[in-house]
């Protein structure tokens, strides 16, 4: 089993469209989040050049996750790698650190391939209280959906 | 699932010889003899490698005769994956709500 997420998704949008999703901080405040959970505009601040921030705070119900992410690696249209670190997770005394890696192909016709890994998710990062605390915001994020 | 448990899981998942061995096992049950030909490793590494998945509740160890038999655990390990498809979730809803704003932002846009 692979410490790492991945997900492949295609959107019917060009690369430099799908790109800008991600980096413009008044998009990315619209749709990033499951339904029932937000991430306020005021909260996001986007800096998409190598040593710069992505930060934004995850809001739910009771729940108000700060998430600041490093760019180490940027190609504009085309990667976006950060080294993420989400903190004020209920129940966590620390923080979880993964890194996460956004890869966008040009797929034809106008349609952009969307390549996503997150992880290692591995023995440090899961402490006690972080499972509890990401399976409790999760349960709240399932009664939403 | 106990938390330390779930981190025990992660640990003898993170080596690439347990990994590979219980893909092996995968296919069926195997003495220590049997894992130790194909990883080309000494017989108490494998069953150190052995101990640390047991532990972990991946393996469970039974002896028929003189020979002491692995047999693959899903349970554990289904577990361990359920927990990194909440992850998975969490993106997967995010991707809809992003592939709605960008019909949104191009209106015009028309599928073939």
């Amino acid at each position: 089993m692979s410490q790492y997420i991945e997900i492949t998704r295609i959107f019917d949008a060009p690369r430099e469209v799908v790109y800008r999703a991600f980096t413009d901080p008044d998009q990315l405040a619209q749709w990033f989040g499951p339904v029932g959970c937000w991430v306020p505009r005021e909260s996001v601040d986007v800096d998409p050049r190598v040593g710069g921030h992505l930060r934004f705070v995850m809001t739910a119900p009771d729940v108000t996750s700060p998430v600041d992410a490093t760019f180490t690696e940027v190609a504009e249209n085309e990667l976006l790698v950060a080294a993420m670190e989400a903190s004020g997770i209920p129940g966590v005394a620390g923080s979880i650190r993964v890194e996460l890696r956004l890869e966008f192909h040009d797929e034809g016709d106008g349609k952009t391939r969307l390549e996503l890994r997150q992880g290692p998710f591995a023995t440090g990062q899961l402490g006690s209280d972080t499972r509890s605390g990401w399976e409790s915001s999760f349960t709240k994020l399932d009664a939403l959906l | 699932m106990a938390d330390d448990r779930l981190s025990m899981i992660f640990g003898a998942l993170a080596d690439p010889t347990r990994r590979a061995i219980l893909a092996r096992l995968a296919d069926g049950e195997a003495t220590v003899t049997e894992l130790t030909t194909p990883f080309s490793i000494s017989m108490p590494a494998i069953s150190r490698h052995l101990k640390v998945l047991e532990r972990a509740g991946l393996i469970a160890r039974s002896r028929s005769g003189q020979h002491l038999s692995s047999t693959l655990q899903p349970g554990p390990l289904q577990e361990a994956t359920e927990w990194m498809e909440r992850y998975r979730r969490f993106w997967d809803a995010s991707f809809d709500r992003l592939d709605a704003h960008l019909r949104q932002a191009a209106p015009g846009k028309e599928r073939q």
